[in-house]
C-alpha cells in the first residue's frame, strides 16, 4: 500500500517538522544574550525598544487586522494588500531581529564604533517616543520621516542596507499618518524652493502652490534654519523614499490613475539611477507600480487588461537588475512578472520567465514565499505534483502565520491542500483547524472529506455548490481533475474492506456509468498500485490479495532514514543560517595565543627547574 | 491583397475536395503573399480585411497539415495563429471594439480542440492543461464553461475518461458518429491504439488469465484472429482458448536478496548518522 504509506509519513513529517526548527530557534535565542552580555546596557535597551515597536505595530488596529479570520482574497492580499506585504516583511524582519540581529549589534558595538552606537540609541529613543499618546499625530509623523533621512544617509555612508530596510519597515507604521500636509510639509522643509524633484512631488500629492507659499512665508520668518539645509545635496535615496511615500498615498487615496502616471515617471527616474543603496528602495517603487496598474480597467482576468501593458518595463528592468547583481529588484520585479502572467493565464510565457531566469537565493523572505507560491501553481497546472507540492510546501512555512499577510497563508494553503489531494494524500486535518484559515477552508475541507471517503456524489455536490468559491481562488480546474482521485480511493476503500466483491457492485457504490467502465477502472487502479487485488471477467468480480505487514518490508527503515535525513539537513541549514559578531574570531585567537603563551613559560619554568621533580609538582600546586 | 482573395476560395475548394497536393501548392503561394504583405503577424497598421485572409490562410494550412497527418506542421500553424486568436479574444471581452475585423468566418475553437486532441494523443498533458487552463479562464470570464464548445468538449471529456481508465467511453467516443468533425477522426485511430496498449497493460497486472472471447470485446478488436495476433505481439501465453499473462516470477527469489541489501543499508546509514551526530556534538 504504498499511497497509504506516504499519507503516514506525510502528515507525520508535517508534525515533526516545526519541532526542530522550533528549538534551534529556541537555541539560538539563548544563545544571543550570552554574546550581548558582553555588550552595553543600550544595545539592550534598544531591543527593547524595537521589541516593543514590534508588539505595538502588531496590535494596531489596522485593516488587515480587522479582516479577522474571514476569507481574504488572495488578489487583495499580495497585491492588494500593499500593507499586508509590508507588514509581512516588518513582521519577519521583527522575528529575525530577535533572533539573529543582537550578536551583530553587540559586535558593532563592542568594535568600538562610538557614533553608530550613540545614533541607534536617539533613533531608538525616537521610535519609543512612538509609543507616547497625545503628541500631535502630523508633528510627530514629519518627524519621524526626518529621521528615516538620516538612516537613510547612514544607510548611504556605511553602504549598509540595514538601515534601509529599517526605513521601509517603519513605512507601515507611519501609514495611517501620511497626508498630503504631511508630505508636502516635509518636501518643502527638505528641498531648496528650485528643486525639480521638489516639484515632481508635489505635483504629485497636488500640492504644486506649496513651496511658493512657504517662500512667501519664510521671508518672514528668520532664514537662519533655511540656510542649514539648502546646501547639503539631497540624496536620490531621501527622493526615492519621499516618492514611495508619495506613492502610498496615492494608493490610500484610491487615485489609481494618478498614482500609475506617478509610478511610470518615478521609474523613467529611477532608470537613470545607479546606485546599490537604492535597491531595496526601487524594488519597492516597482511594486507599486505594479499595483497601480493592476486595478485599472480592464481588470486582469480579460486578456485585454491593462497589467499587460506594463510587462514590457518590468522585463527591462529585470534585465536591468539583474546585469547590477540588484537582488532586490530582481526579486521583486520576478515576481511581479509572474503574478502578471498569471493573472491573464499566460501560463507557458510564466513557465519560460521561470526557465530563463534564476531567483536570487539572496532575496527577502517574503519575496521567496511569493516566488514559491506561484511556482508551485504553475507546476500544479502543468501536472507536476511533486514539484507543485514542494514548492507550496515552502510557501506555507515561508509565509508569516499571524494576521498581518493572511490572505497569502489561506491562499497558499488552499492550493496545497488540492495538489495533496491530486497527490493522493489527505491533508492533515489540523491544517483545516487553524483560527486563521477555518473559515476560509471550509469548501477545502468539506472537499478532502469526500475525496478521502472516497464519496464520488458528495464530492461532485460539493464542486457545484461551491464552484464560485473554487474559481474565485483559481483552484477550480485542479480541482475537477479530482475525479480519479476519488474513484481510487472509493476503490481502494472497497478492497480493504471486502474480499472479493462484484463488478456491479462497485459500479454501484462508486455511481459509475457501467460495469464495462467499472471493470476498466479497476484494472486501472491495479496497473498503477491502488489497489493489490485480480479480476475474474468470466465471474465479474475483484478479489483483493491478502496485504502482507508493512514492518516486514524496507518501508519503515526508508521513512526513518528520509525523516533523520531532514533533521540532520535542518541542523546544517541552521547553522549556515547564523550570523556571528564580526570580529570574535580575533578575540578568541587572541586568549587562545595567550593561554599558549603561558604554557610555553610553564614549559620553560618546568624546563628551567631543571629535573626536579618535587619542585615542578611544587610549581604546579601554585598554579 | 487581390491575389489573396483569389487564392483563399481556391483553397476552401481543394480542401474541400480533399486534393491535398493542390492545396499545399496554394497554400506556399498564398504564405508568399502574405509574406509580402507583411500580415503573416498582425499588428495595429495591418488592415482589416488582410487580417482575416491571413487568418483563414494559416488555418486551411493547419487542416491541411492535419489531414497530412503532419504534426510538426500543424503545431507551427498553431503558434501563428496565436496572434490572430489573441486579437479575437480581445474582441470578444465587452468593451473592446473589433476593429472591424471579420471573426464570423474563424475556426478557432476547432483549431484549438485538434491542437488539444494532438497534445492528448502524444501524451503531452503538461501542455495540454497548460492550453486548457487558459480557455477556462476566458470561457468563465464569458460566463460560460468550456464544455459548451462542441469541439473543445471532445477533447476534454477523452483527457477525463483516459485519465479515469473508462476506456470503454474513449472507445465510443472515438466512433465516427460522435466525433464533432471528421478532421478530429484522424485521430480516433492513434487514440484507440494508446488505449488498447493501455489496456493491454492493465490486463498483465489485473487477470491471472481471460478467455480470447472476452479479450476480443475488452480490448475492442475485430476478431479473435486479431486478438491472437496482438496476444503473440504482447508475448502472452495462448492455451486452451485462454489467455495466461506471464507473472513475475522473481517474486519469491526476492526477499532472500532484498534482506542482504537492507542489512547493508542500514548499516551504511547508522554509520552515517553516528558520523553526523559526532560532528554535531
Amino acid at each position: 500500500m504504498p499511497e497509504r504509506r506516504s499519507l503516514r509519513s506525510n502528515s507525520n513529517s508535517n508534525k515533526d517538522k516545526p519541532a526542530p526548527a522550533r528549538s534551534t530557534a529556541n537555541k539560538s535565542k539563548s544563545a544571543a544574550p550570552s554574546k550581548k552580555a558582553g555588550s552595553t546596557n543600550s544595545s539592550a535597551d534598544s531591543n527593547m525598544g524595537k521589541g516593543d515597536q514590534r508588539q505595538a505595530n502588531g496590535s494596531d488596529p489596522t485593516k488587515d487586522g480587522a479582516k479577522g479570520s474571514e476569507d481574504v482574497e488572495m488578489g487583495e492580499d499580495t497585491a492588494g494588500g500593499p500593507t499586508s506585504s509590508i507588514n509581512t516583511r516588518k513582521e519577519r524582519e521583527g522575528d529575525e531581529m530577535t533572533v539573529v540581529v543582537p550578536p551583530t549589534k553587540g559586535s558593532r558595538l563592542s568594535g568600538g564604533q562610538g557614533p553608530d552606537k550613540e545614533g541607534d540609541v536617539a533613533m531608538d529613543e525616537g521610535d519609543e517616543s512612538k509609543s507616547e499618546p497625545k503628541i500631535d499625530p502630523k508633528v510627530k509623523a514629519i518627524q519621524d520621516i526626518k529621521t528615516n533621512f538620516t538612516l537613510l544617509e547612514r544607510a548611504v555612508t556605511q553602504f549598509d542596507p540595514r538601515f534601509t530596510l529599517r526605513v521601509l519597515r517603519s513605512i507601515s507604521s507611519m501609514r495611517k499618518h501620511i497626508t498630503a500636509d504631511v508630505l508636502s510639509e516635509v518636501i518643502v522643509e527638505t528641498y531648496p524652493p528650485s528643486s525639480l524633484t521638489a516639484s515632481f512631488l508635489l505635483d504629485a500629492i497636488d500640492r504644486s502652490g506649496a513651496i511658493e507659499s512657504a517662500v512667501a512665508s519664510s521671508e518672514m520668518e528668520v532664514d537662519s534654519e533655511k540656510n542649514k539645509s539648502s546646501p547639503k545635496e539631497i540624496l536620490p535615496e531621501v527622493d526615492t523614499y519621499l516618492s514611495i511615500l508619495a506613492q502610498i498615498y496615492l494608493y490610500d487615496k484610491k487615485d489609481i490613475q494618478k498614482g500609475a502616471k506617478f509610478s511610470t515617471e518615478l521609474i523613467e527616474r529611477l532608470r537613470t539611477l545607479n546606485r546599490r543603496t537604492l535597491d531595496s528602495l526601487a524594488a519597492r517603487v516597482y511594486f507599486y507600480y505594479s499595483l497601480f496598474f493592476e486595478q485599472i480597467a480592464p481588470l486582469p482576468p480579460s486578456p485585454a487588461a491593462t497589467v499587460t501593458s506594463i510587462r514590457q518595463p518590468l522585463l527591462a528592468a529585470l534585465r536591468t537588475a539583474v546585469l547590477r547583481k540588484d537582488a532586490d529588484t530582481q526579486a521583486t520585479v520576478m515576481t511581479l512578472l509572474l503574478r502578471n502572467y498569471l493573472s491573464t493565464s499566460h501560463i507557458s510565457q510564466a513557465d519560460l520567465l521561470i526557465s530563463h531566469n534564476q531567483f536570487p537565493v539572496s532575496a527577502s523572505n517574503n519575496q521567496i514565499a511569493r516566488y514559491l507560491y506561484y511556482l508551485g501553481r504553475i507546476r500544479a497546472i502543468q501536472l507536476q505534483y511533486t514539484d507543485a507540492h514542494d514548492n507550496l510546501i515552502g510557501a506555507t512555512r515561508k509565509s508569516p502565520t499571524s494576521n498581518i499577510a493572511r490572505g497569502f497563508y489561506q491562499a497558499s494553503h488552499k492550493l496545497l491542500v488540492v495538489v495533496e489531494l491530486l497527490m493522493g494524500d489527505i491533508p492533515d486535518r489540523a491544517i483545516f483547524r487553524q483560527p486563521a484559515l477555518e473559515r476560509s477552508m471550509h469548501p477545502y475541507f468539506l472537499l478532502s472529506q469526500s475525496v478521502s471517503v472516497g464519496d464520488l456524489d458528495g464530492f461532485l455536490n460539493i464542486v457545484t455548490t461551491h464552484t464560485a468559491t473554487f474559481r474565485k481562488d483559481g483552484t477550480y480546474t485542479l480541482i475537477l481533475r479530482l475525479r480519479q482521485n476519488v474513484i481510487k480511493t472509493g476503490i481502494r476503500m472497497i478492497s480493504l474492506s471486502y474480499s472479493r466483491i462484484s463488478l456491479r457492485d462497485i459500479c454501484l457504490r462508486l455511481g459509475l456509468d457501467s460495469e464495462e467502465s467499472a471493470e476498466y477502472i479497476v484494472a486501472k487502479a491495479i496497473r498503477d498500485g491502488v489497489i493489490e487485488a485480480s479480476l475474474d471477467h468470466e465471474s465479474g468480480y475483484m478479489k483483493s490479495k491478502e496485504v502482507g505487514d508493512i514492518y516486514a518490508t524496507r518501508e519503515p527503515g526508508e521513512v526513518f532514514d528520509e525523516r533523520i535525513r531532514a533533521c540532520l539537513a535542518l541542523h546544517d541549514e541552521s547553522v549556515k543560517a547564523m550570523r556571528f559578531p564580526m570580529n570574535q574570531h580575533r578575540l578568541e585567537l587572541k586568549s587562545a595565543q595567550e593561554a599558549r603563551e603561558r604554557e610555553r613559560e610553564l614549559a620553560k619554568e618546568i624546563q628551567e627547574g631543571d629535573m626536579d621533580d618535587e619542585d615542578a609538582g611544587g610549581d604546579f600546586d601554585a598554579i | 491583397m487581390s491575389d489573396l482573395r483569389s487564392i483563399v476560395p481556391e483553397l476552401r475548394n481543394a480542401l474541400d475536395r480533399n486534393q491535398l497536393d493542390a492545396a499545399n501548392n496554394l497554400l506556399s503561394r498564398a504564405k508568399r503573399s502574405l509574406l509580402l504583405e507583411n500580415a503573416l503577424i498582425p499588428t495595429p497598421s495591418t488592415p482589416p480585411q488582410l487580417i482575416s485572409l491571413a487568418r483563414e490562410v494559416l488555418e486551411f494550412g493547419a487542416i491541411a497539415s492535419i489531414r497530412q497527418t503532419d504534426a510538426d506542421t500543424f503545431t507551427r500553424y498553431y503558434q501563428q495563429l496565436q496572434p490572430f486568436y489573441d486579437l479575437e479574444r480581445h474582441a470578444s471581452t465587452p468593451g473592446e471594439s473589433a476593429g472591424n475585423v471579420d471573426f464570423s468566418t474563424s475556426q478557432r475553437s476547432k483549431i484549438t480542440g485538434l491542437y488539444l486532441l494532438l497534445l492528448l494523443s502524444t501524451g503531452n498533458s503538461t501542455n495540454f492543461h497548460t492550453v486548457l487552463e487558459g480557455l477556462v479562464e476566458e470561457a468563465s470570464l464569458n460566463g460560460k464553461s468550456v464544455e459548451d464548445d462542441p469541439y473543445i468538449k471532445y477533447p476534454v471529456e477523452l483527457e477525463r475518461n483516459l485519465m479515469e481508465g473508462s476506456y470503454d467511453k474513449v472507445w465510443r467516443e472515438t466512433k465516427s458518429e460522435r466525433v464533432p468533425s471528421e478532421d478530429f477522426g484522424l485521430f480516433s485511430n492513434v487514440l484507440v491504439g494508446t488505449i488498447r496498449s493501455e489496456i493491454a497493460d492493465c490486463f498483465e497486472k489485473a487477470y491471472p488469465s481471460l478467455p480470447i472471447f472476452n479479450a476480443k470485446n475488452l480490448l475492442f478488436l475485430e476478431s479473435e484472429g486479431a486478438v491472437i495476433e496482438f496476444a503473440q505481439q504482447r508475448g502472452w501465453i495462448l492455451r486452451d482458448g485462454r489467455i495466461h499473462f506471464p507473472v513475475e516470477p522473481e517474486q519469491a527469489a526476492r526477499s532472500e536478496k532484498d534482506i542482504l541489501v537492507a542489512s547493508s543499508t542500514v548499516i551504511e546509514n547508522t554509520i552515517g548518522y553516528a558520523r553526523e551526530l559526532e560532528t554535531i556534538v
